[in-house]
Order: C-alpha cells, then structure tokens, then sequence
C-alpha cells in the first residue's frame, strides 16, 4: 500500500499480531471476571475491592500484565479495522486512514504506561 | 449480482491493445458463504479496540482513588456493559478459535537453524496455554488467591 | 442426442469491446452428458452454437491453469469441476478481481508482472563453477519449499482474495507463495532480496488472512500459509536489519 507507514509495517504487524495472540489470551479472564462474573454477582464483588484491586496491580507482575491488556488489544483492534475499512472499499483513503488509527493505537498506549505507573 | 472491484485491481502497468470491463468482486464478498467468517474476523478489531479503552478508563480510575474505581465497577453493572461484555467475549472465543487454527500453518519451516514444533503440538500449546492463563487469572481476579 | 437427454442453462458473462458498453448475460440451454466437466460444457456451446463465445482452456486435466472461470460464483478450473455437482442453470463468469478482456478471458499481464518481481529463479551470491558439481539438496530440504513449487498460476487465489480486490499493488497469493518457495529453497541466497519486494509497495503485511486463498487452491499449495510465512520472515529480516548493517537472513 502506498502510504506513509510503509517501512513501519513489519512493527506495526508484529504488535497486531502480539495483540491477537495474548491480548485475547489475556482478555479473556479479564472479560470473565471484571466484565461478566463481579457485575453479575457470580463472583464476590470484594474480589475487586479497591484495596485488593490496588494491592495486585501495584505487583510489577500486575501493571505488566494491565499494561498488556490494554496495549495489545488497541493495536489489534486498529489493525483489524483498517482491514475492515478497505474491504469495504475505502483502499483510496487508506493513507489517511491508517495513520490515524495508528496514532490512536499509540496515544492509547502511552497513556496506558502512564495509567500503570501511577497506580 | 456483481459489482466493483478497485478500479485498477489486476491492471497491467501498461494498457492492453484493447478496452477492458472492469474488474468485479466475487459475488459473495463481503458477507456472504466462508468470506462472512472472514469478515466478522476483521470487525472484531472495534471489540478489541473498546475492550482495550474500557481497561485503560478502569486502570485509570484505579490509579484516581476509591470513589473513581468504585464508579468503575457500578459502571460494568449497566445492562449495555454487560451486554457489551458478553458479546466481546463471543467475539474472543471466535477471534481464539479461527486465529489458533491458522497459526501453526503460519510458522516457516526453519528460522535460521531452528525448526518449529511439530503443527499439532503448536496448536495443544496454544489452548493449554489460553485455557491456562484464563483459569490462573480469573482465580486470581476472582479472589481465588491473593485475598 | 436423444430427447430424453438431461438438459443444463447455462447463464455465461457477455463482452465484446467493440460492441458492448459493459457486461451482459447470454443464456444457453443445451444437452449434458452425466460425465461431463463445466469445460465440456462450453467447448459444446461454442463448437455448437456460438462460435463468438470466447474462454481459455487448454489440457483439461488441471495442470497448465488456463481454465479458471467463475462458476456458481466460485473460482474454479472449469475442466476439473464435474457438471453434474450443479443444478439446472450454472452461472459462468470470468475470474473476479480481474479486467475482462472478452466474454471469460481476463487481462492475465498483471498477474504476470506481480509474478516477476519476486524474482522467482535460484539468486547465488556466487554461481558455482562446473568443476564444483551439482549443488545437492536432501529430501528434507526439499520438503521445507516443496508444496509450494505445485503451483500452476492459475489465478484462482487471485480471484477470491479481498485484499486483491481492494489494493492493486498486492503482490498476491500465488506470486508471494512462488517467492517464498525459492526464499526456503536450500540452494537460493535471495531471500534478502526477496523480503525488499514483500515489503515494498507490494507489501505481503496487506494480507489480512482471509484464507480464501487456500480454500479454492485446485492444487493445494496453500499459499496463504506461504503468505503468513513470508510476514514472519519479512519481520524478523526488518528486525534484524535494524541491528545489523544488513539483515541477517541468507
């Protein structure tokens, strides 16, 4: 494709594909429990107690783990709508397009370190 | 019924001596017969893409003090959360299943001197190590651990 | 033929240049025999009641590639697809994604540029001298690239992908699966130069893995595996080549 971020493709695919294998291996429990199981009331909502909450992700094994969580998934996401966006025929305005998903992608993972460092 | 491929799909870098028609999309693109698989595939990215910000405004608000992560958690009781949830967690296990399947086929036959393992094996690797991660982080999210 | 003969429709795509402005559908009903391939078919109606109908084909027996058509609206040889697998009316177009020269012969030059720039033959860095012998190659290394050398180019993998159909600067399954196949060949030093053309304008990231590729290969090189393949290496010769004055792969 002839657009800007040609020479950063290869990153830009290894992130994405990073995203797809351990972001949704990540999410997975994440959508389980914080997203399905505490608000429905399967799972004791003092699991995720602040105290608690903070207790793990201040764990550096924690805020990497959060850190993934968010990372991983925006540059999958991104990419996969791309893709999207040209199969339904929008090739013409890809060099506009992909950029700006991209800094998406990128601004969301900055703000995604700053978010685990101040826990 | 047929319609238009990119106008200069398959085109030569030089015109032939005659006109052509132009090029026409298979007839089933985008979501008809195997390609709607396909293209849910791709449409997952706007699943990936919300779940990463929801966990970037929960890890946030975690980070802002107790009332801003208490506000978090009463935010994912709303039904069009929990909706939201349950449907990106169809969309994970679609995602898991169709990119697994395709990802041993994916690996080349050497990297310089290595050699993958053998498909089968990458493909049981893969679900043990999904399967894993999710019981071993749902049970420590849960309260399994760590209490 | 006899009355009591089974009868097909066949509803093929239309176009002359000279005549038409766009595409049209031309129906035909005729006599089938039971053991009769799509090709069959059309050799009949052209053989037999309209000479002006134009397609490829050549050793109807799925090797030389020239055969490929729409039918039912899937990428197929038309001499390997038995007739009788299709209802009473079968709809024959020419290859999707491609322009159309006349009534089912597509405009196969670009195909064939996309081919010649993977550089598809043997690059040594230096050739061996005669005196050496012959460069040998155990059934192991051969295996490594050996699938993906069955291709006939029969453009069918072009057609069904929407990658093809939306960027035309694609390489393309079948050109990328070729590359591939020489980049794993033990006897080439060219997969350098080869991953320069995966990631130019070209670029093998375009492809989102649809797989259809794969599913309508009559061969079954599977070059969508090729494709994901050549990503990997792709990246890590980019990788490398961040670090090192020149990537590191042969």
């Amino acid at each position: 494709m002839k657009h800007p971020l040609l020479k950063l493709e290869p990153l830009i695919w290894l992130l994405f594909g990073q995203g797809i294998l351990l972001g949704t291996i990540l999410l997975t429990p994440w959508v389980l429990v914080v997203g399905l199981g505490v608000p429905l009331g399967i799972v004791p909502a003092e699991a995720l107690s602040y105290e608690r909450a903070i207790a793990l992700a201040s764990h550096i094994v924690g805020r990497l783990i959060l850190l993934g969580l968010i990372v991983l998934p925006l540059w999958k996401g991104v990419h996969h709508m791309r893709h999207s966006f040209i199969d339904f025929g929008g090739a013409e305005r890809d060099a506009l397009v992909a950029p700006l998903l991209y800094l998406l992608a990128t601004i969301g993972s900055v703000l995604a370190l700053v978010a685990v460092v101040r826990i | 019924m047929s319609r238009n491929a990119h106008p200069h799909a398959m085109a030569p870098s030089k015109p032939g001596r005659t006109r052509t028609a132009p090029p026409q999309l298979p007839d089933r693109f985008p979501f008809g017969g195997r390609y709607l698989a396909y293209t849910l595939f791709d449409l997952t990215g706007i699943l990936y893409l919300l779940l990463g910000l929801l966990v970037l405004c929960a890890v946030w608000s975690l980070g802002s003090g107790e009332a801003s992560w208490n506000a978090v958690l009463e935010r994912h009781r709303n039904i069009f959360y929990l909706g939201f949830h349950a449907i990106a967690l169809a969309g994970l296990i679609f995602v898991g299943i169709r990119f697994f399947g395709f990802f041993p086929k994916a690996q080349p036959p050497r990297v310089g001197p290595l050699k993958p393992p053998p498909k089968g094996a990458i493909l049981v690797g893969l679900y043990a190590l999904w399967i894993g991660v999710t019981v071993c982080l749902s049970i420590v999210l849960a309260g399994g651990v760590f209490q | 033929m006899s009355d009591g003969q089974q009868k097909k429709t066949f509803v093929i795509t239309r176009f002359d240049p000279d005549r038409d402005d766009a595409p049209r559908k031309q129906a035909y009903e005729i006599p089938v025999h039971p053991d009769w391939k799509v090709l069959d078919a059309l050799n009949f109606i052209k053989d037999e009641i309209d000479a002006t109908l134009s397609h490829r084909w050549s050793c109807r027996m799925a090797v030389c590639g020239s055969c490929g058509m729409m039918v039912d609206g899937e990428p197929r040889l038309t001499c390997k697809e038995a007739l009788d697998q299709y209802g009473d009316t079968v709809d024959v177009a020419p290859l999707a994604n491609f322009p159309v020269v006349r009534d089912l012969v597509i405009e196969a030059d670009g195909f064939m540029e996309k081919l010649t720039s993977v550089k598809p033959w043997i690059i040594r860095a230096k050739e061996l001298a005669v005196e050496e012998g012959p460069m040998r190659q155990s059934p192991g290394e051969l295996e490594e690239f050996k699938q993906f050398s069955m291709c006939i180019n029969c453009m069918l993998c072009y057609s069904a992908c929407p990658v093809v159909a939306n960027e035309p600067e694609f390489i393309g399954p079948a050109a990328i699966a070729l590359g591939h196949r020489y980049s794993l060949d033990s006897r080439d030093e060219g997969a350098a130069e080869r991953n320069e053309v995966f990631r130019g304008e070209g670029t093998v990231f375009s492809c989102s893995f649809a797989n259809e590729c794969s599913e309508v290969c009559p061969k079954h090189v599977d070059p969508a595996a090729a494709v994901n393949q050549a990503k990997l290496n792709a990246a890590i010769d980019w990788a490398t080549s961040l670090v090192l004055s020149r990537g590191g792969s042969k």
